[in-house]
């Protein structure tokens, strides 16, 4: 068993959410601003940071940042490999398990992507991806690929479009509450999605995210050390990354089973190493580059079932304060910004710091999803007590 | 043409050169293990069930089934794009132990649905498939050949 937690987060930094292309600051600027801000509320100096981690294709490696941060001692430098933002909370995975072997002390995990500077992080991250038995037949893009995907999940699997839907506005909703959020305009009204601009059939518009530049950071250290630093740690109960199927891999669709997430590997490893299971969950922030991959993640992580999707994902139970599995309490992927997930991290965070636009009322363990429906996915789980003890089951 | 980011130099190199030089003679191969007649796709270069390097490229009907297919509305490759609105079919070949493949939908698409028989056509290298020949597909309605 893993409790008490080893690991803590002590600080964060996010910068706006700019419009792709549209960042005044390169982005290894944009990365060191926010990695500047999450040192100043952890209380440490930027420069005692040992550890670096990001995921997918990241163009910023620790190395290159030592330079400006000054570093005192480089100790750990890691990139989770493959899956996009499926490593997004496998990156925090990484920062566990060199806080806790011993071999770093003060680890950073980040994102950044900035086109105006550095290109399009996605043609990185899809550049392994989307081969020759893809482009050959017209299909260069994420949204093609899980257009296929939730295809499946939809007509085959039963999972009914309101579920989509549900998960959509229920980001809309938050990012409307959230003044840095890019969807805060946005009335996502049952109209407007269902009329939207068709992308890939069955996605449209509002299930697809667009992504933005920006840059995002959190600080991670010891449980120990984190007591004394902050007086709001967040601590880390567990984080796992990986898939398991009968067939997984970049295997050109044909990885099985086709609709999970590859979320059912990493939770079944954390709800075993922490003893906690989904009803000890208070808020989930999904990854929600398409809206049909976070239903896969809900299915997998033990939410509900394929077969009871459509009464639990509804917009009254999405929704903070009062709904029963508050989502992306930020607007998330979809309504707050695209980061590859990195804004979800820190979104669990600010809400078990109580800073959360969308407060979730005592809430008390927020779990993150990392690119689900691909073929590695991630799980972390936070709470703001070091060993909560799971909730007695009712039923 | 394949871009740089296809190229092993040469391309006949690739793991699947096999797969495309047989689309160009008409025929669909895929790979098998020859030792534990396990199918192995998409190709590599070690058969995940016993481990053997020895695998062969038998020849397979292209008839199938649809297990999932998405209408693409933008022009997401630009050598499609007079295309848009386009649907790419994911077909399952009973004859390759459920192997699948990626591909365009040519003709009728009224009785497109995942389950729905489909049946292959070879095309030659163009430009639009990035140099190599393809398979397209049609919805299999029982009363053409």
């Amino acid at each position: 068993m893993n409790r008490p937690a080893q690991v803590a987060a002590v600080g964060y930094g996010c910068s706006p959410f700019y419009k792709r292309g549209t960042s005044p600051h390169a982005e290894r600027k944009l990365l060191l601003m926010a990695i500047d801000e999450a040192a100043r509320m952890a209380g440490i100096d930027a420069a005692d940071i040992d550890g670096f981690v990001s995921y997918g294709a990241d163009q910023q490696d620790g190395p290159r940042l030592t330079g400006p941060l000054g570093t005192k001692e480089l100790r750990w430098s890691s990139l989770v490999w493959g899956g996009g933002g499926g490593g997004s909370a496998g990156a925090i995975a990484h920062a566990q398990a060199a806080i806790v072997s011993g071999q770093a002390e003060t680890v950073v995990v980040y994102r950044a992507t900035a086109e105006s500077s550095s290109g399009r992080l996605s043609s990185a991250v899809i550049q392994g991806v989307f081969g020759a038995q893809y482009r050959a037949h017209g299909i260069d893009a994420p949204a093609q690929a899980l257009g296929l995907r939730t295809q499946r999940l939809l007509e085959h699997d039963g999972i009914p479009r309101s579920a989509l839907r549900a998960i959509a506005q229920a980001s809309y909703h938050h990012a409307n509450n959230t003044p840095w959020a890019i969807g805060r305009d946005v009335r996502l009204t049952d109209e407007a999605y269902d009329h939207a601009r068709r992308i890939a059939d069955p996605v449209r518009l509002f299930d697809s995210s667009r992504e933005n530049d920006a840059a995002a950071a959190i600080v991670f250290t010891s449980a120990e050390r984190a007591a004394e630093l902050s007086a709001t740690p967040v601590y880390l109960l567990d984080a796992a990354h990986g898939a398991r199927g009968p067939r997984w891999g970049e295997l050109d669709e044909n990885h099985e089973p086709y609709t999970a997430s590859s979320q059912a590997a990493p939770a079944h490893r954390i709800w075993t190493r922490t003893g906690l299971g989904p009803a000890d969950v208070d808020v989930v922030q999904l990854y929600v580059n398409f809206t049909g991959p976070p239903v896969s993640a809900l299915i997998d992580l033990g939410f509900c079932t394929a077969a009871t999707a459509g009464e639990v994902l509804t917009f009254d139970n999405l929704v903070a304060p009062t709904g029963r599995l508050p989502i992306n309490t930020s607007g998330g992927d979809l309504a707050e910004g695209f980061l590859h997930g990195m804004g979800n991290a820190v979104e669990a965070i600010r809400q078990l710091r109580g800073e959360s636009a969308n407060p979730v009322p005592g809430a008390r363990t927020c779990l993150v999803s990392g690119g689900p429906l691909s073929e590695l996915s991630s799980v972390a789980l936070f709470s703001t007590d070091p060993d909560p003890r799971p909730r007695p089951t009712t039923s | 043409m394949a871009t740089e980011r296809d190229q092993v130099h040469p391309f006949e190199a690739r793991v699947d050169a096999p797969y495309w030089a047989a689309l160009g003679e008409g025929q669909l191969r895929i790979q098998r293990c020859v030792r534990c007649l396990r199918w192995c796709w998409p190709a590599d270069w070690r058969c995940p069930g016993c481990g053997s390097y020895d695998l062969g490229w038998p020849e397979v009907e292209p008839v199938g089934t649809v297990y999932s297919w998405v209408r693409s509305h933008l022009p997401f490759v630009a050598a499609y794009a007079d295309l848009v609105p386009y649907v790419d079919v994911l077909v399952e070949l009973p004859g390759a132990g459920g192997a699948r493949l990626l591909g365009l939908l040519t003709g009728p698409e009224d009785a497109l649905a995942i389950g729905a028989p489909v049946r292959g056509s070879f095309q030659p290298p163009a430009d639009r498939t990035i140099g190599l020949p393809v398979l397209t597909w049609a919805l299999d309605r029982g009363d053409e050949k």
